[in-house]
């Protein structure tokens, strides 16, 4: 591998682009990455066009690295060509691993949703009832804008993934980390969640956990914190107990609960609906009422338990999404 | 693993029970074109020998790996077709039952939708029984020694049956002497033999018995491990507080009687010649039938369903006070031949042994039998000058349709049983249930009377629900056995069902801890790692559900199995409603 350099594409799907800005959160090492790959493609750093990626041959690249959901038809697209062009395909962050921030969009059909952003919008002109089509006839031609679709997709539910790196955004370590593994050539198992832990959060976070019964849950403003007592005990809904580890404890260490951005553990395959389990399991009372109002301090518990993996749920957003 | 499966699938007619809604023969052909099913058979009743016999043989000549039994619920027969699979040397695990009686055919009455529906629950059985493993149970020892929580007849029979079974018993005692309360009275309905003398010969044998240890004055104060394998904690008061290593609990800890001065209307507590049935078995016991100034009453009126049978007290029958009211008529006018005893009853239960004839020979005493509905107890008033009595009693009487005031000097209000107020600081101590009364609960109303939710912990007598001198007894013996037949194996098999924490995915987050309702799992605070032990598990899923990391599986109840399961119910029915 030494003797040549290596191919390598980065692409961002339906993205917030703090992946890419974790890429280049690696400081002095992105130089040596650029001295050991040629970055063929990355549409936020180097200039290039799809029919560059098509002109390769299939497999000409050695990774690709796809942080983003799977939104719209152009997504898929570049998600397609990837993998045919790819040795190695990387879902790179949450929304690529297990659908993101963009995935809660599953909460809502493709139809609200367009009545919400082009119709009800707050900030909209009156009278401005503008709904963007696909196609457009102009003088010059057919003008086309890539179909939204009905629902956010992970990466996975569109074409084979070898790695995952997870995160929101992934940790500059765990760049890092895989950048070397492939550059090395010793990758771990396909498949595997790459630089984490088969363990939770709780695993590595130094809080003192001693008996979890919480009879009022706080939003992390409303109360002052024992800074060495596990948050969740405390009533702070943290999500670090059905949460991969591998980021560092970075939250709970600066005092903010856990968020779930890793995605499940080893062992889980619907980290909201283990969330739901684990936060009703914890509830001290035995009275229906009492723990209708105790669980009615969590807002938007949908939204918590599935922050960023609504795509990868068993039952993965709502019946008007489907 | 499921490639080579070959399933066996049995479905049951229960004579009737299924085969009246359930198109049997239709759920076996389809059962029959599902892949792995290598036999597909329909008899009508799968439990009898035949039935069983037919698995064993399939299993043996047609080389089955597993076996699906599509019949009643597996709380019924899952034991019994397990013993089937063992018969023919198949692990009994590598079955599945599908309820199609309790769940299907019972509760339906449309015969195509209850044979679609059976038909699903079918497939469901066999999509799991493919990933179903082999689990060998585990064997635990089982200490010799037993603790008996109560020293009142129930408690003294248990432990005087294990002592001289040649067992070491502690017989752990709240109060400073033996008896309960069956030392508070004086004879016993119907036969009238002696409370005293029952109980004498009892304690005698008690104290004279080398392997029993009486403890008086003392009380449980924690009871960890599990079956076979307790260590109890109890404290003494004014005394050592002893660490005791026992196999089994049981729990005699009895009643508590009703408080009549709930029922302001019959006067308890404000009028000193209204007492309790305790109370007069007390002037019974000294000899000295008075009045509270010492007078011999010429009225005496009994009162019955002292707070039971009342829906704003207890809603149950107390079971012991008809008879022991009719006891009192006869012991008056035994005593005072020339009193006017009246009764005042709402319905008059005299069941049992020897029961309607005591009514019958106590009725012809001359007392004076008087109805009162049921939640409308009599009044007590004070009586007018001039009276020949202290006090009046009102009833509106039944029978008759008349208000009644009945003469009375001593008015005996025959107070129910009622659960001991700290009856569920015990129970969650040894890890048993109450009922809504507070009574504790047993496995199985009819076949497991003595047994509880806990392997290991029994409870006979009043404390599971007001009772009899003689059917306490016959529960405590009915105890002592089923601790003798454990004692004499010296060992217990463990169900091999039980819920398993992966170590290398546990994270210590403590969720589980305080889940599991029968304190199974226990944090290693070094290794940050919670364990379930086995022995203790009962397998029933909570700290499963709870484990936000995924680290924990019940054995037999796998994600795997779970989902297939589901995936099976939902197979056809998704066709059928598109």
């Amino acid at each position: 591998m030494a003797d040549r350099k290596l191919q390598v594409a980065l692409y961002w799907g339906a993205a917030c682009g703090g992946c890419d800005v974790a890429v280049l959160d690696t400081d002095a090492f992105i130089l040596d990455l650029a001295a050991a790959a040629d970055l063929r493609f990355w549409p936020i750093a180097v200039d290039g066009k799809y029919d560059d990626v098509e002109a390769m041959a299939d497999g000409e690249l050695d990774l690709a690295i796809f942080n983003g959901a799977v939104r719209n038809t152009e997504n898929q697209h570049v998600a397609e060509l990837l993998r045919r062009k790819a040795k190695l395909l990387v879902a790179f962050g949450s929304c690529a691993h297990l659908g993101g921030i963009p995935g809660l969009a599953n909460a809502a059909s493709r139809d609200e949703i367009f009545h919400r952003a082009y119709l009800a919008n707050p900030s909209l002109e009156e009278g401005n009832v503008v709904l963007p089509v696909t196609e457009k006839k102009v003088a010059s031609g057919t003008l086309e804008i890539p179909k939204l679709y009905r629902r956010v997709h992970k990466l996975d539910d569109v074409v084979p993934v070898d790695y995952y790196v997870a995160g929101c955004p992934p940790a500059p370590e765990q760049v890092k980390a895989v950048l070397k593994a492939v550059i090395s050539g010793k990758l771990p198992a396909r498949g595997s969640v790459v630089g984490c832990s088969e363990r939770a959060v709780c695993d590595d976070c130094k809080r003192r956990k001693e008996e979890k019964k919480v009879k009022r849950f706080y939003r992390p403003w409303q109360v002052l914190q024992d800074p060495e007592r596990c948050l969740l005990e405390q009533g702070i809904v943290c999500a670090g107990s059905v949460t991969r580890s591998g980021c560092g404890v970075r939250c709970p260490n600066s005092g903010m609960p856990c968020r779930g951005c890793y995605g499940p553990t080893a062992g889980v395959r619907d980290q909201g609906a283990k969330f739901i389990s684990a936060i009703a399991s914890i509830v001290d009372s035995r009275d229906p009422d009492e723990i209708a109002s105790i669980l009615g301090q969590i807002p938007d518990v949908m939204g918590y338990a599935y922050r960023f993996g609504l795509p990868a749920a068993t039952i993965p957003g709502t019946a008007r999404s489907l | 693993m499921k490639d080579d499966c070959r399933i066996g699938f049995y479905i049951c007619n229960c004579g009737t029970n299924i085969a009246k809604v359930v198109d049997a023969e239709q759920v076996c052909e389809r059962i029959a074109g599902l892949p792995g099913v290598a036999c597909a058979r329909a008899y009508k009743y799968m439990c009898s020998n035949p039935g069983q016999e037919m698995i064993t043989r399939d299993i043996r000549e047609r080389g089955l790996n597993r076996v699906v039994v599509a019949a009643c619920s597996p709380r019924m027969h899952e034991p019994t077709f397990r013993k089937a699979l063992e018969a023919a040397g198949l692990n009994p695990y590598l079955l599945e039952m599908a309820n199609i009686r309790e769940q299907c055919s019972w509760v339906h009455d449309d015969p195509r939708a209850a044979t679609a529906k059976a038909c699903d629950l079918a497939h469901a059985a066999v999509r799991r029984v493919r990933y179903h493993q082999p689990l060998e149970k585990v064997e635990a020892s089982y200490a010799p020694a037993t603790l008996v929580l109560g020293g009142g007849i129930a408690g003294l029979t248990v432990a005087v049956e294990l002592a001289e079974a040649s067992q070491p018993v502690y017989l752990v005692e709240r109060e400073g002497k033996l008896g309960g309360n069956v030392g508070r009275a004086d004879l016993t309905a119907p036969y009238l033999d002696s409370a005293r003398d029952i109980l004498a010969e009892k304690i005698a044998r008690a104290e004279a018995s080398p392997k029993l240890d009486i403890l008086l004055r003392s009380e449980l104060v924690e009871l960890r491990g599990f079956v076979g394998n307790f260590r109890a904690t109890v404290r003494t008061t004014g005394g050592p507080t002893r660490d005791l290593a026992v196999g089994a609990v049981v729990v005699c800890t009895g009643y508590q009687e009703f408080d009549a001065t709930r029922i302001e209307r019959l006067g308890y507590g404000r009028f000193p010649d209204v007492i309790t049935s305790f109370e007069l078995e007390r002037r019974l016991r000294m000899g000295r039938l008075e009045t509270d100034d010492g007078r011999i009453p010429r009225y005496v009126s009994i009162v019955h369903c002292v707070g039971s049978r009342n829906p704003r007290y207890h809603p149950y029958c107390s079971r012991v006070c008809c008879m022991t009211a009719l006891k009192y008529g006869h012991e008056i006018k035994s005593a005072l031949p020339a009193a006017m005893v009246t009764d005042l009853y709402v319905d008059m239960l005299s069941f049992g042994k020897g029961g309607e004839d005591f009514y019958r020979r106590t009725s012809e005493l001359k007392t004076m039998f008087l109805m009162y509905e049921k939640g409308d107890p009599p009044r007590v008033r004070a009586a007018e000058p001039g009276d020949d009595c202290g006090l009046l009693v009102q009833v509106n009487e039944r029978l008759s349709g008349e208000v009644i005031d009945v003469p009375a000097d001593l008015v005996v209000l025959m107070v129910g049983m009622e659960a001991r107020a700290d009856g569920g600081d015990v129970a969650r101590t040894v890890g048993i249930s109450q009922d809504r009364q507070g009574w504790f609960i047993e496995s199985h109303p009819k076949l497991a009377p003595v047994s509880t939710a806990t392997e290991g912990v029994y409870i006979a007598g009043c404390c599971q629900s007001p009772k009899d001198i003689p059917d306490s007894v016959a529960q405590a013996r009915a105890a002592a056995a089923m601790v003798l037949a454990h004692v004499a194996q010296g060992k217990i098999e463990v169900d091999a069902r039980f819920a398993e924490i992966d170590p290398d995915r546990c994270s210590g987050c403590r969720m589980c801890n305080e889940l599991c309702p029968y304190t199974a799992i226990t944090f290693d605070p070094d290794e940050r790692r919670s364990s379930v032990q086995s022995a203790l598990c009962k397998a029933c899923g909570t700290c499963v559900a709870a484990c936000p990391s995924g680290a924990i599986t019940a054995r037999h109840f796998t994600d795997k199995q779970i989902f297939e399961q589901i995936e099976g119910v939902l197979a056809w029915s998704s066709s059928r409603s598109s």
